[in-house]
């Protein structure tokens, strides 16, 4: 016999139940009113443990209540469970096909989003293939962060050994990394944080228990270079680059101070973070130099094993 | 019995049914096909869905679906009206790539994709999701000499050998992917097809010449992919390094009864490997092959020579 057909029927009926019921439905009573699940006790109980975690894995909003009684109750409220209505034009939804077919994000979680909005893959232009146009790490404390922005809970992690608790107001990616950004609760003060180092034990705290600045912009927050975001007060630094190795070092520095008969430019900084600068200027291997200030030339060359 | 698959089909017939209920009367190919399944399969959901009913279970609870012909057509499916909400890595999954798309130069920042992502972002109370893409210097002139099948001559900054070259390339597809655009080109030099990053582009002189263009084989998928038979180095790592074995695909990461970090990696270039252990400082080694033990300390004596400075005894390989 195949048990996957039955199992759906059965869950398509045990969500029916907790969708339709005004009452929070015990486990007894659902199991006695939803066909198909085993007569005895300890086969039932499992069955229905595992169909509850299947339910909640899909994102089923399962609410469980004490009763009087002294018994849980389960239901699902049809407001939490229903997707609100987008009211997106077809245009649109032909956009977000392409979107998720363009931008490779790793699995296929944007295709089954797809599905929701109501599918349309291979129809009238909508889900026309498009090449690849790109790819997006997904790092696993993404979709944490996301769900504690919507409950408007901070989230507590570890971030180089130390314990930081933020409140998470948005998400940015740049330069193949995702960037979280918030207010730092313990420095009282925004800090951005990169995604992929947030350890794997995230806390999501409280909900609703912070507002996020209307004029707040992830992008605007962290429009700007590694070396420019840190503790440390900021140093202006001048490096000396080869022709042929500029065009991207001018295009990241604050401005050109000096252009050299042989092609080789100085570009100034504005250096916060030294050791980003530095992974920067090391980077550009013997075909750069730093020529002030003294403490990051000394600096660079004791990293790199010369006194 | 698996649990993915009832998960799978469970998602698919609650998207499905509200769908139908919307519209009523539609071809099944149509339903289908918006779906991604066959006719067969539809049925056989339907028939799943004609189960379903509420207590008491009277015939007015149940799912009345109406599919004797070529259409279908659902009613009294009230509390399977609405899909149910994205997940949270649902949401992610659409905003990001949306907003990776938008970023990319040429999008229209007014246009459907960013009516549907406000809309998106406004109904579901979704954080802030920022992409930012930066564009290089040639990166309209390969698009556009990709788009076109023209022929190239660029000067390429070959930072694994440190080495600017000039080559004639045919520019099959441009993509990006970990944050840096990338042409996959016939190099012409090279006899074979390259994987070149538009940023390290110093020139682009068009040819004239069209090329017939064959499939391009490599995407966005390969940027970071080894080969078969790039060399294998052992390096060995302080601890404070471990970040290196999860950005570049290691082949083995083991930890030495002292603490340090032994990773056995891809190395296609020497002057790659130079700046990745540089950056990680002195206290990075190669272990093996003998012939690279001194990529970094050669570095950083060229280094060190710039600066007018000669390197101490620490920088040598410590063997």
């Amino acid at each position: 016999m195949s048990a996957g057909p039955n199992r759906v029927e059965r869950m398509l009926n045990l969500l029916a139940c907790l969708l339709d019921t005004r009452r929070p439905l015990t486990r007894d009573e659902l199991v006695r009113q939803v066909t198909g699940y085993p007569p005895e006790a300890v086969a039932y109980r499992r069955a229905f443990e595992r169909d509850k975690e299947t339910l909640r894995a899909m994102g089923v909003p399962l609410v469980v209540e004490n009763l009087p009684s002294g018994e849980q109750g389960y239901r699902v409220p049809p407001d939490e469970y229903f997707l609100p209505d987008l009211d997106l034009t077809g245009e649109e939804t032909a956009a977000l096909h392409v979107a998720v077919s363009a931008v490779l994000l790793g699995d296929q979680t944007g295709h089954g989003a797809l599905m929701k909005l109501g599918g349309g893959l291979g129809l009238d232009g909508a889900g026309t293939p498009t090449t690849p146009i790109g790819t997006l790490p997904l790092e696993p404390a993404l979709p944490v962060l996301f769900e504690a922005f919507r409950r408007r809970a901070p989230v507590t992690f570890e971030y180089r050994g130390e314990s930081r608790t933020v409140e998470p107001w948005g998400l940015s990616a740049r330069r193949g990394h995702w960037y979280l950004v918030g207010h730092d609760r313990d420095r009282d003060a925004m800090r951005t944080f990169r995604a992929d180092r947030l350890g794997d034990d995230l806390i999501v705290g409280a909900p609703n228990s912070f507002r996020v600045p209307d004029d707040f912009s992830a992008d605007a927050a962290l429009d700007g270079e590694p070396w420019q975001y840190g503790e440390a007060a900021p140093v202006t630094a001048r490096l000396l680059v080869d022709a042929g190795h500029d065009a991207d070092v001018v295009a990241r520095g604050d401005r050109v101070i000096e252009e050299r008969p042989d092609g080789s430019v100085v570009v100034e900084f504005v250096v916060v973070n030294w050791p980003a600068f530095r992974s920067f200027v090391l980077g550009l291997l013997d075909h750069a130099e730093i020529l002030e200030p003294d403490s990051l030339r000394a600096d660079l060359l004791a990293w790199i094993g010369v006194a | 019995m698996s649990r993915p698959l009832a998960e799978d089909e469970l998602s698919r017939i609650l998207a499905l049914v509200p769908w139908i209920v919307a519209h009523p009367a539609r071809p099944k190919t149509e339903v289908a096909e918006r779906f991604g399944i066959s006719v067969a399969q539809l049925e056989s959901d339907l028939d799943l869905v004609l189960m379903i009913g509420v207590p008491p279970y009277s015939p007015a609870e149940y799912i009345d679906v109406d599919a004797e012909g070529d259409t279908v057509t659902i009613r009294l499916a009230d509390y399977f009206r609405r899909p149910l909400r994205l997940d949270p890595g649902e949401g992610l999954a659409l905003l990001a790539a949306g907003r990776a798309l938008l970023a990319v130069p040429g999008s229209d920042p007014r246009g459907p994709l960013a009516t549907a992502l406000e809309k998106l972002e406004a109904a579901l109370e979704l954080p802030d999701v920022g992409v930012a893409i930066d564009a290089p210097e040639f990166l309209d002139a390969v698009r556009n000499a990709a788009e076109h099948d023209e022929r190239l001559e660029i000067d390429y900054w070959s930072a694994g050998r440190d080495e600017l070259t000039t080559r004639r390339v045919d520019p099959l597809t441009v993509f990006f992917a970990l944050g840096e655009w990338y042409v996959d080109a016939w190099c012409h030099r090279a006899g074979d097809e390259r994987l070149f990053r538009v940023d390290r582009i110093r020139a682009v002189r068009p040819t004239g010449e069209r090329f017939e263009a064959p499939e391009s084989t490599l995407g966005p998928g390969d940027v970071y992919r080894p080969r078969a038979d790039d060399p294998r180095v052992t390096l060995l790592l302080p601890a404070s390094a471990a970040w290196v074995a999860e950005a570049y695909p290691a082949e083995s990461v083991d930890e030495t009864p002292d603490g340090q970090l032994r990773v056995r990696l891809a190395v296609s270039e020497p002057a790659w490997l130079a700046r990745l252990l540089l950056r990680v400082g002195p206290d990075a080694r190669v272990e093996d092959p003998p012939e690279l033990t001194t990529v970094a300390s050669d570095a950083a004596e060229r280094i060190a020579a710039r600066y007018g400075r000669a390197p101490t005894a620490a920088a040598k390989p410590a063997r």
